[in-house]
This record gives C-alpha cells, sequence and structure tokens, in this order.
C-alpha cells in the first residue's frame, strides 16, 4: 500500500523528467545548509534546477520511463540536475568548484552519457559553427572540381595572352589578331582572348 | 552518517584518499557510502590538509580506495566485495595504530 506522500513525490519526479531535456545525476557527499543554498543558486543562472531525490522514490519512476539504464547510478545519496536546455559547459563549470557534489553521469536529448561523454559533449562547437562546416565540407569537392575544370582552358588564355604580349613587343605587324583593324597603330585594350 | 559516528576515523596521519570507481557498475554501493562517511564534517575536521579526490571512470574497472600516508605508507581497498564497515574499520585501525606510533616517538623525543 503505497503512501500517499510518495505517490505525489513520484508524481513530481515523473514530471520533472518528462519537462527536461537535459538529467545529470551526481553523488552528493554532506554539504553545509548555505553551500547547498549557493550552488543553487549559482545553477539557476543557467537554468539548472537541483532536486534532490529518495531512491525509494525514484527507482520505480526509472524503471518504467526511458530512463532504465541509469538506474544502476541511485546508491547512496544522490541529486538531480535537470535544465529544460543542456548548459552542459556552464554545469561543468560550478561543479568544479564543488568537490562535495561529484558528476556521475547524464542524460541529454535521450542520449545517456558517462563523465567523459558530458565533458566532451560540453567541447562540442555550438549548432551553428557545426552546420557551417558541414556546408563548406560538402561544397569543397565540387569547388574542387570547377577549378580542375577550369585549368586547361585558364592556361591555354595565359598562353595566348603572353604570345600577343610578346609579338606587340617586338612591334610585328604580321600576326594581329583578327577584329582590330589597322596595322599602324598597336590595338588598344584587350582582344578576343 | 551513522557508520562515521560508531567508527569515528581520525585522518591526521592520512595525505591523500583516492576514491575511484565506475558508477554504472553494481558493485559500487558500498564504497560510495565509504565516500560519504569520509566526506563528513567530524572526520573532514581532524584533518583538513587531507585530499580526498573522486575518480569516476567509465571503464568497468573495480571501486578502489587508495590511501597515502604522510609517512609513505599505502593503504589500497578494492570496495567490490567489501561492506563500508569493513572499509572504515581497516582504515581507523591504520590510522589509530599510526598516531600511536607518532605519540610514542614525540615522548621519546620530549621525555
Amino acid at each position: 500500500q503505497e503512501d500517499g506522500y510518495t505517490r505525489v513525490l513520484r508524481r513530481q519526479a515523473e514530471q520533472t523528467l518528462r519537462d527536461s531535456r537535459m538529467v545529470a545525476v551526481c553523488h552528493y557527499n554532506s554539504m553545509a545548509e548555505e553551500d547547498v543554498a549557493t550552488l543553487g543558486h549559482y545553477l539557476r543562472r543557467h537554468n539548472i534546477h537541483l532536486k534532490f531525490v529518495l531512491n525509494e522514490v525514484i527507482r520505480p519512476v526509472l524503471a518504467q520511463s526511458k530512463y532504465r539504464n541509469l538506474l544502476p547510478l541511485f546508491v547512496s545519496r544522490n541529486v538531480l540536475l535537470v535544465s529544460p536546455e543542456a548548459p552542459a559547459r556552464e554545469m561543468l563549470r560550478v561543479l568544479k568548484g564543488v568537490p562535495q557534489v561529484t558528476l556521475l553521469g547524464a542524460c541529454i536529448d535521450d542520449t545517456i552519457l558517462s563523465r567523459q561523454g558530458v565533458e566532451n559533449f560540453a567541447r562540442l562547437p555550438s549548432l551553428e559553427a557545426s552546420q557551417g562546416q558541414t556546408v563548406a565540407a560538402l561544397s569543397l569537392p565540387s569547388s574542387q572540381t570547377s577549378s580542375l575544370l577550369q585549368r586547361g582552358p585558364s592556361y591555354l588564355t595565359a598562353l595566348l595572352d603572353e604570345h600577343i604580349r610578346r609579338l606587340r613587343a617586338t612591334g610585328g605587324a604580321t600576326e594581329l589578331p583578327r577584329g582590330t583593324g589597322g596595322a599602324s597603330e598597336p590595338p588598344q585594350g584587350k582582344g578576343g582572348a | 552518517e551513522k557508520m562515521a559516528s560508531k567508527v569515528s576515523v581520525v585522518l591526521r596521519p592520512v595525505k591523500s584518499i583516492v576514491v575511484r570507481f565506475c558508477p554504472f557498475e553494481p558493485n559500487v554501493e558500498s564504497t560510495r557510502k565509504f565516500l560519504q562517511c569520509i566526506y563528513h564534517k567530524k572526520v573532514q575536521a581532524t584533518n583538513t590538509n587531507c585530499e580526498v579526490t573522486t575518480d569516476v571512470r567509465h571503464d568497468g574497472s573495480e571501486p578502489v580506495v587508495d590511501v597515502m600516508f604522510a609517512d609513505g605508507d599505502r593503504l589500497i581497498m578494492k570496495g567490490a566485495h567489501l561492506t563500508t564497515g569493513e572499509m572504515l574499520t581497516a582504515l581507523a585501525s591504520r590510522c589509530n595504530a599510526k598516531d600511536l606510533k607518532e605519540e610514542q616517538k614525540s615522548k621519546k623525543k620530549n621525555p
């Protein structure tokens, strides 16, 4: 027979899990009250909320949800850091200053990550930067192909230009490019090439 | 915390404690409880210079508690098959033994 209070706590836990994009599980050693309040304050600045959970309450909730692989993390005292966004970098920075709270693992965007995974996730570039890099990578082969195709004709053009230049330099009247008319005056501007 | 008050550990002869475990393994409960006991206020108050580091891995390794004493001794406890009480008692007994030795040495120097 389940206690009414336990039912309320379970429903709250389900609600929290449903609303958050990031759920980080941390091992909690005893801290002074004011330290807990300060930590909560720093985390709330980045829209991360501290939630203390009892293992008996959270275990059945997790077992029935998609987070069941996080079950082995819930032994002894834990604290959940939940957030509707995924500010991994800020969270790691705040937790670095708090030795009593140890990050064990997290579930970000339906992906379970270990501590190392969270650190790698924090080091990723932003979405816009990654999209820009992908676009650049995809357009690279086509731009290379076009420059390769243009190489032959542009080399021929350069050679013809040089040839004309030398002819003009020697004052040669014999081989003027067509369409310029009048051998006396050197042709103004570039020729047909 | 109940165990910490029953087995009072004096960390004076300890230089550093490293607790290494892989939280997704099923055998880490006693090691994590041991970590919580050492982080208790009373135990931390016995030696503020003692560094307690937690190393969280994800390689399926066994949970290990590595204690370095100030006189160079090292105590390695593999927490996979030990209870928290056993680990605390082992650490407490060694700390008390070293404390007694220190007291005897200081008594010899200053009679």
